[in-house]
């Protein structure tokens, strides 16, 4: 059994919290939980014949305030990058979390998620963006932790572009 | 590189190739002319080689630290060749300038030294705390009792009660990802997920470490969660966490540190090229077993039957009966204490104006009791207490409770047997009969007796008086008769005149004891025939003759007897006869008792 370990990454209320519950634990819960430093997640998943055991490290989101902890993000294997569709700065704060990310543990595999689709109304990323993000070479899931859409897509992805690493 | 061979080869190999017979000089002069100038270039060459047969110090310094790397990889020799020179060259900087070593050393020492004292400090606070808590607690006295009952010192016995520990997990983290890398269990100790907490003690210490710590090998040692402890042994690529319940001894923690130590001596490659995949460290579980100590105090596992019975168990059971047998004695002391209160204040003459009762000094009781009262000290041995622990302060007084007084009337009058005493009202009645003499005397004492305003004679007979009044009436029944018309006595009456003289002998004789004097009066009567003169002066004639008759009898007393006619006037019966009419021709006697002065 091979263990990985994966930071869940993003701004402030984007839905860490909430896609690591609904992948692991399949609720949703619409009360809104601030995470304080870190919570551990564990799910086992299999990529191809191999079983791994994916380590989903929920760190807190990410604002002017508090700044990433690197100590945290070290020695991820991957990391989820999670942005809030219904809020376009979330989008410029990914792409920085990206660069120190990237600084902190080297280029990992990682997958962006545009998170909250079920809020159709108040969506506020147009597809330029969204395209701009997969011309420069990312993976880019749009989903729901309240549905379910594309979560289990987007982990799994991960965890192939880690196992191939 | 330099392949000191080569002109050698290129020399020999020519003159063999070119080995003709009679074709020697030319093909020599032939080589001189066309490689001449290279011969002697190689010729050279080989001096220079031949000359300087060690490196230059420029070829050995370009690759020494390759050379040195690719040797230690393959074992210690360059460690060991170089150790001796190191020492010395230490040596000799400490003996030509210590300040160039303290320097160096300063940032490292500080840090050091802070950390021992620390850890120091903490044990010995831990150390009193334990000792206070110890000393002041329920257990601690516990165990005091332990220590004098098993003649340990009590530091031995504290030491074997809280020495005793378990340690139930064992984790062995990957630093760098958090991820686990083994994990052993003790026993059927509760496990939640070893990935999970395995990452999450890593998140905790960076968090800690972060949070907290400006010093860069600072890091977290220990979690305290109740009656468990987590130990966390740091190493530069993994972690070792070890989840202890109760409490372990500091040499645990050096086993945790040796365990680790030697993991990574022995998985150094693996931790460093560490990639998810944790079934190399499988080997490893054997020394985490090693650390899933234990330290059981053997008499409790062992002795728990045994311990139903202990010495503590025994004298704690004799205290329990000695307190529950002081309890009773205390209840029964305090029952019979208010038994015999009750019966004081039920006594009469007894009066309790205070009454305390004490649990480690003597009773004390104090009142009024009349000296006729039952005695208190009889009483306290009749309720069953012990008069040597209690305190009695009884104050005489006269109680007018009538049996009382009663009581001291008969003390002081002691009257006849015929006589009793009854107290209404401050008036003391006598009931019976008595000699004139006590009456007389019982009158003068009966105001001196406490409680008696009053005697009261009503129901009390004069014996003496009453004996004079039988006499009295026995007298003045006695009739003497007389012949008609004389002052002679009827025939037979020298008889009745005998009794009755004796009679008023008797009467003198008694009186005085009754207090009382007699006078008689002699009282002549006659019939109705004749005039009431003649009558009246033969009557006189009757009671004088009959007075001289009794004076000659009576002597000296008779001076006290008076003679009286009354003639016909009281006649002593209705004249309806001859007898009736010399009935009536008589004298009689009167009598009158009176106090004697």
């Amino acid at each position: 059994m091979i263990q990985k370990k994966i930071c869940m990454l993003g701004a402030f209320a984007v839905g860490k919290t909430s896609l690591v519950k609904r992948y692991v634990e399949s609720i949703y819960s619409d009360k809104y939980h601030t995470t304080v430093g870190v919570k551990i997640d564990k799910k086992a998943v299999t990529v191809g014949a191999q079983e791994l055991n994916l380590l989903l490290w929920d760190i807190q989101g990410e604002d002017g305030v508090q700044k990433l902890r690197p100590s945290y993000l070290r020695g991820a294997a991957g990391y989820i990058l999670v942005v809030d569709g219904t809020r376009r700065e979330t989008l410029d704060t990914a792409y920085a979390i990206q660069q120190s990310a990237q600084q902190t543990v080297g280029l990992v595999p990682f997958v962006v998620v545009i998170n909250k689709t079920d809020l159709v109304e108040q969506w506020a990323l147009d597809d330029f963006a969204i395209n701009e993000l997969t011309a420069s070479g990312w993976t880019v899931y749009r989903t729901s932790a309240k549905t379910g859409q594309h979560v289990e897509e987007a982990f799994l992805t991960l965890a192939e572009k880690i196992m191939e690493v | 590189m330099i392949d000191p061979q080569s002109p050698d080869v290129l020399d020999e190999a020519a003159p063999q190739k070119n080995n003709g017979p009679g074709n020697h000089d030319g093909l020599d002069e032939l080589r001189r002319l066309l490689v001449g100038p290279e011969q002697q270039e190689i010729v050279r060459l080989q001096e220079r080689l031949e000359e300087r047969q060690e490196l230059s110090p420029t070829d050995v310094g370009r690759v020494l630290p390759e050379a040195v790397r690719l040797r230690s990889r393959q074992d210690k020799k360059v460690t060991e060749a170089l150790l001796p020179t190191v020492e010395e060259a230490i040596g000799i900087s400490v003996r030509k300038n210590p300040q160039t070593l303290v320097d160096a050393l300063f940032p490292v020492i500080g840090p050091a030294i802070r950390k021992a004292i620390a850890e120091a400090l903490t044990g010995m606070v831990q150390t009193m705390n334990q000792s206070l808590e110890h000393s002041l607690s329920v257990q601690g006295l516990k165990w005091r009792l332990e220590a004098w009952r098993t003649g340990k010192s009590f530091g031995e016995v504290v030491l074997l009660h809280t020495l005793l520990y378990r340690v139930e997990q064992v984790f062995l983290i990957h630093r760098e990802t958090g991820l686990l890398l083994q994990h052993v269990v003790a026993g059927a100790s509760s496990i939640q997920d070893a990935d999970m907490v395995s990452g999450m003690l890593t998140a905790i210490q960076d968090f800690v470490h972060d949070s907290f710590s400006s010093q860069q090998s600072d890091t977290l040692e220990t979690l305290q969660v109740g009656g468990l402890t987590v130990w966390i042994e740091q190493g530069p690529q993994a972690i070792l966490a070890g989840v202890i319940r109760g409490n372990a001894p500091q040499e645990l923690r050096t086993i945790f540190h040796e365990t680790l130590e030697r993991i990574h001596l022995e998985f150094a490659a693996e931790l460093e090229t560490f990639e998810g995949d944790a079934s190399v460290f499988d080997p490893t579980r054997e020394y985490l077993e090693a650390c899933l100590q234990f330290q059981y105090d053997e008499s409790r596992q062992t002795g728990a039957e045994k311990k139903r019975i202990t010495p503590a168990r025994v004298i704690a059971a004799l205290l329990l009966g000695a307190i529950l047998i002081w309890g009773f004695f205390c209840l029964r002391d305090r029952w019979r204490w208010g038994n015999y209160l009750s019966r004081l204040k039920s006594e009469p003459g007894i009066i309790v104006t205070e009454a305390e009762r004490h649990w480690w000094s003597p009773h004390s009781i104090a009142g009024l009791r009349d000296p006729l009262a039952a005695d208190p000290q009889t009483l306290l041995t009749e309720a069953n207490l012990n008069p040597d622990k209690i305190e009695s302060h009884w104050e005489p007084y006269h109680s007018l409770t009538p049996q009382f007084v009663v009581t001291r009337a008969n003390a002081l009058l002691s009257p006849p047997p015929t006589v009793t005493f009854r107290v209404e009202r401050n008036m003391l009645f006598a009931v019976g009969s008595a000699p004139h003499r006590w009456i007389v005397e019982t009158r003068r004492l009966a105001r001196v007796i406490p409680g008696v305003e009053q005697l009261n004679e009503t129901e009390l007979v004069d014996t003496n008086f009453s004996e004079l009044a039988a006499i009295k009436d026995r007298v003045e029944k006695r009739v003497i008769l007389f012949v008609l018309d004389t002052t002679g006595l009827a025939p037979g009456q020298d008889a009745e005149l005998e009794t009755l003289g004796a009679e008023l002998r008797e009467l003198y004789r008694l009186a005085p004891a009754a207090g009382r004097s007699v006078r008689v009066e002699v009282v002549g009567h006659t019939d109705k025939t004749g005039t009431e003169e003649t009558n009246l002066q033969l009557s006189r004639e009757r009671a004088e003759q009959v007075r001289s008759l009794l004076a000659a009898k009576l002597g000296e007393a008779s001076t006290q007897i008076n003679a009286v006619g009354v003639g016909s006037r009281e006649s002593l019966r209705e004249e309806q006869t001859e007898e009736d009419k010399s009935f009536n021709r008589s004298v009689t006697v009167r009598i009158t008792l009176s106090d004697a002065l």
